[in-house]
């Protein structure tokens, strides 16, 4: 009951601080003298209403709901795992490694998909180790993976998986190894169902096995759990692991189950920046599985709609960027001051000793 | 006599969560004088004179500064004003040189007149440092000076000490003395406090002793003595009655019922030439070695900050050592918190929110903190059985009476003292063969404190070897089977606690040995 009371709560700020962020890009709306309406309405009707839109805002969640499980996993374990990005690459371009060779339909899809995650967890595992034994900040080296990758993925794409007939593009995924399309003649592909299952596992990973109440407790408290036998080195490794594993398959959401592309452009144009939009979309559904897929999905909205804001609503793009940026800022502030207020509790424990 | 600098009167401190700190204390600060403030651990001296020094405001009562009433609103006020603190715990940017720190707290400007006028400080006043070296290069006497000479650089007529030497190697508190009786021929009026009976002898001049918020003596150093002092720190009277220890010693007998204890067995716990680091590098634990039976309490006394943490850190695996812990005949030194509780060992922590429970956890997660891994709530693939765990928490509930809303609550929301159950419950529940206690009983109400030493004797009696560390003397002697008597490290007296009077454990306490 109480749980339930909670995620009410939760709830409940969530829309409060929706409507504060609409409001306020609304006002800025107006003061650059566009109708906050028309806009507002523009936007939910492509995004929400019609079927089309609505499957365009599903595809966009997909990767934003792997990405956003790696960062939350971490957050929940008090790890910043900023990651995501550089991890997301190389799994898209091992998902496409694996059409180097055929396979039949169904196993070939598979293995593209273990590929992706090991190469993620490849990725992930050498801050988590040095994390774990060195104490190294995992925001600074995932941060600074996040590079190495970013262009070991150019050279890759240029180089390793280059299309032999189009430069500016790898291979294309062979038809065995794709996701199957949901729904004709929109980009939503039945990842989508992968990222659900996944967030479904890590909820249930979270909150109903032992390994997920030591990762808690050692994100709530570092002191008590190792007082309670958890072992922190353990706990990290597994972290990152797992955030690798999903943060590899959100790549392989892209360049498997994206039409029409099925193929890595030099340059990730289609991939950049989904680690880090994942770490928006944890903060707005509150790190928490089922938060993060309404929030994916909303946060996929928003970047269909703004296209469309654009069309019809006759607003520039910069401004639409905007009010998406205010939008979002809005809803990640609740999640922000909990975890602001988490650390300095953290602080305070850590200073604490004898006397006073 | 001259004006006083400094004069607090009738000052009360009631904290917002309802603890009265002070009750109703006069003090002065004359100059030219050391005036000591002595007293035990919750005393009120942290308290007062953070009042002095601006950092808390008092509930009622005045200050005043030279003859004149004043309301002091923050340290930098009272530093303005004159007043200046240097705390036990240093303020100080590591990579910053000296010179750099005492311009950062001072507010001054860097620069020649600065460098100038401090030079002239440390030749007027002996205290001297590299003002070059970067501050954690420096020795920690070194960093000291640095805080005294940040304050002293503000002119202040007052220096407040907060436990001044408890940081301080033996050499370094003489210069420290050396320099402050130069100090006092400058006519500043310093405040010592601090439970060391040999350093308030030896330094001050008049001594205010401070008892549970209020003033319960104020002599002049050379008419009072060591055993004078003890006493009134520790006070005459016995605070708690402990029914049933007092009942149990009187049917028994302390001595015949110790004997018992030792016919049942060998120790359950030996503890031998313990060494243990503090969190600074220095040696907290300086080779302690005791034992314990089955169906004993054995309890150690001593002002907080004397190694009772790191010693109990040590023995419960959070924390290295030397030396040797033997558990049940086997060395379990170095052993981690979780291969302890399987070998019988249960921890009721010293800090419950920082160890003993994760506060947004819920009752019920809380409950299995320590024994997550336990078969009783582990089903395959590792998946919880919170439908065990529910009944665990239900169960802890019930036996030790533990007021909370809900199995779902979060443990923040709990009353400090059904915090301490639940711990306490949870710890049992190990069915242990070795119980720690640290400061089991520390900011309880009366009732939930009398419950939990209820709990602890019953232990006993089920044949438990307890281990008690409070700082609470009443509680420690009324009780252990055996008391040890804890100063800078080492113990100064192990003993029962018949043998010991109140004036005779205030002096073990305050370092003299037995």
């Amino acid at each position: 009951m109480r749980r339930l009371y909670a995620s009410l709560r939760s709830v409940a700020e969530s829309l409060l601080a929706a409507v504060v962020g609409f409001v306020v890009a609304g006002i800025i709306l107006k003061a650059w003298g566009y109708s906050p309406i028309s806009a507002y309405i523009s936007l939910f009707k492509a995004s929400f209403t019609d079927l089309y839109g609505f499957s365009g805002a599903l595809a966009n969640a997909t990767p934003l709901i792997l990405t956003a499980l790696t960062f939350a996993m971490a957050t929940r374990a008090g790890l910043f795992n900023i990651g995501a990005e550089g991890q997301m690459y190389l799994g898209a371009l091992a998902a496409v490694a694996a059409s180097l060779f055929k396979l039949p339909a169904g196993l070939h899809l598979i293995v593209a998909l273990v590929f992706a995650a090991l190469a993620g967890v490849l990725w992930a595992l050498i801050p988590a180790v040095l994390r774990a034994t060195r104490g190294v900040s995992e925001v600074i080296s995932t941060i600074m993976f996040n590079w190495i990758s970013r262009y070991l993925a150019f050279w890759l794409v240029a180089n390793v998986l280059v299309d032999p007939y189009r430069a500016e593009k790898t291979i294309t995924v062979l038809p065995t190894s794709r996701f199957p399309t949901l729904i004709r003649g929109t980009d939503l592909s039945y990842a989508l169902f992968l990222a659900l299952a996944a967030a479904a596992v890590i909820y249930f990973l979270l909150w109903h096995t032992v390994t997920g109440y030591e990762m808690r407790a050692a994100g709530e408290n570092p002191f008590a759990a190792r007082y309670g036998g958890v072992k922190s080195g353990k706990v990290i490794i597994l972290v990152f692991l797992l955030g690798g594993i999903t943060a590899g398959l959100a790549g392989a959401t892209q360049s498997l189950g994206r039409p029409p592309t099925y193929a890595v452009y030099s340059g990730l144009p289609q991939i950049l920046n989904l680690g880090f939009d994942g770490i928006g979309v944890a903060m707005i559904g509150r790190n928490h599985p089922l938060g993060i897929i309404f929030a994916a999905i909303f946060y996929g909205g928003l970047q269909s709609g703004a296209r469309v804001m654009q069309l019809f609503a006759k607003i520039p793009l910069e401004m639409v960027r905007v009010v998406q940026g205010v939008i979002v800022l809005a809803l990640a502030l609740p999640e922000l001051l909990r975890i602001f207020r988490l650390f300095r509790r953290r602080k305070l424990l850590e200073a604490k000793r004898e006397g006073e | 006599m001259p004006e006083p600098l400094l004069r607090a009167e009738g000052i009360v401190k009631v904290y917002a969560d309802g603890t009265v700190a002070l009750k109703g204390v006069d003090f002065e600060v004359r100059p030219g004088e050391i005036q000591g403030l002595l007293g035990e651990n919750g005393a009120g001296k942290t308290t007062l004179t953070k009042i002095m020094s601006g950092l808390l405001h008092p509930t009622a009562g005045r200050i005043f500064i030279g003859g004149e009433p004043v309301r002091l609103r923050s340290p930098r006020d009272a530093l303005e004003r004159g007043i200046g603190m240097v705390h036990q715990h240093f303020a100080l940017v590591d990579t910053f040189t000296s010179l750099e720190n005492i311009a950062l707290g001072t507010g001054l400007p860097l620069g020649p007149s600065l460098r100038h006028s401090v030079t002239e400080l440390m030749e007027r006043t002996g205290l001297k440092v590299p003002l070059d070296t970067p501050v954690e290069n420096l020795a920690v006497g070194e960093r000291q000076r640095v805080e005294i000479l940040k304050v002293l650089s503000r002119k202040v007529k007052v220096l407040i000490l907060d436990e001044p030497t408890s940081v301080l190697t033996p050499v370094e508190t003489d210069e420290l003395f050396g320099f402050l009786r130069r100090l006092k021929e400058e006519r500043v009026g310093i405040v010592f406090i601090t439970h060391k009976l040999r350093e308030v002898m030896e330094i001050t001049d008049r001594i205010t002793v401070l008892r549970r918020g209020e003033v319960v003596g104020e002599v002049e150093t050379r008419k009072t003595s060591a055993e004078e002092l003890a006493r009134m720190m520790v006070g005459e009277e016995i605070r708690i009655r402990g029914r049933r220890p007092v009942e149990l010693r009187t049917e028994l007998g302390e001595e015949a019922r110790r004997e018992a204890a030792r016919a049942r067995g060998k120790p359950v716990l030996v503890v031998e030439g313990l060494r243990v680091k503090g969190d600074g590098g220095d040696e907290a634990v300086k080779g302690v070695s005791f034992e314990i039976y089955p169906g004993e309490i054995f309890g150690i006394a001593g002002v907080e900050g004397n190694g009772q943490t790191e010693l109990v850190e040590a023995i419960c695996g959070l924390r290295g050592g030397t030396g040797s812990v033997l558990l049940k005949g086997r060395e379990v030194l170095g052993l981690s918190p979780l291969e302890l509780y399987r070998l019988g060992l249960a921890h009721i922590p010293e800090d419950r929110w920082k160890y003993g429970l994760i506060l947004s956890f819920t009752v019920a997660e809380n409950s299995i903190l320590g024994r997550q891994r336990s078969p009783d709530f582990l089903g395959s693939l590792s998946i919880l059985r919170w439908g065990r765990v529910f009944s665990h928490a239900r169960e802890l509930i019930r036996r030790f009476s533990i007021q909370a809303p809900g199995l779902e609550a979060p443990a923040k929301s709990l009353s400090g003292g059904n915090q301490q159950k639940l711990i306490v419950g949870r710890e049992l529940s190990k069915e242990p063969e070795v119980v720690v206690a640290a400061q089991p009983t520390r900011g309880l109400d009366i009732g939930a404190a009398e419950y939990i030493r209820d709990i602890l004797l019953e232990m006993r009696d089920g044949g438990k070897a307890i281990l008690l560390v409070s700082a609470d003397l009443d509680e420690v002697l009324a009780l252990s089977d055996r008391v040890a008597f804890m100063y800078e490290g080492t113990f100064t007296a192990v003993t029962t606690p018949s043998e010991v009077d109140r004036e005779k454990a205030g002096l073990y306490m305050g370092g003299v040995k037995a």
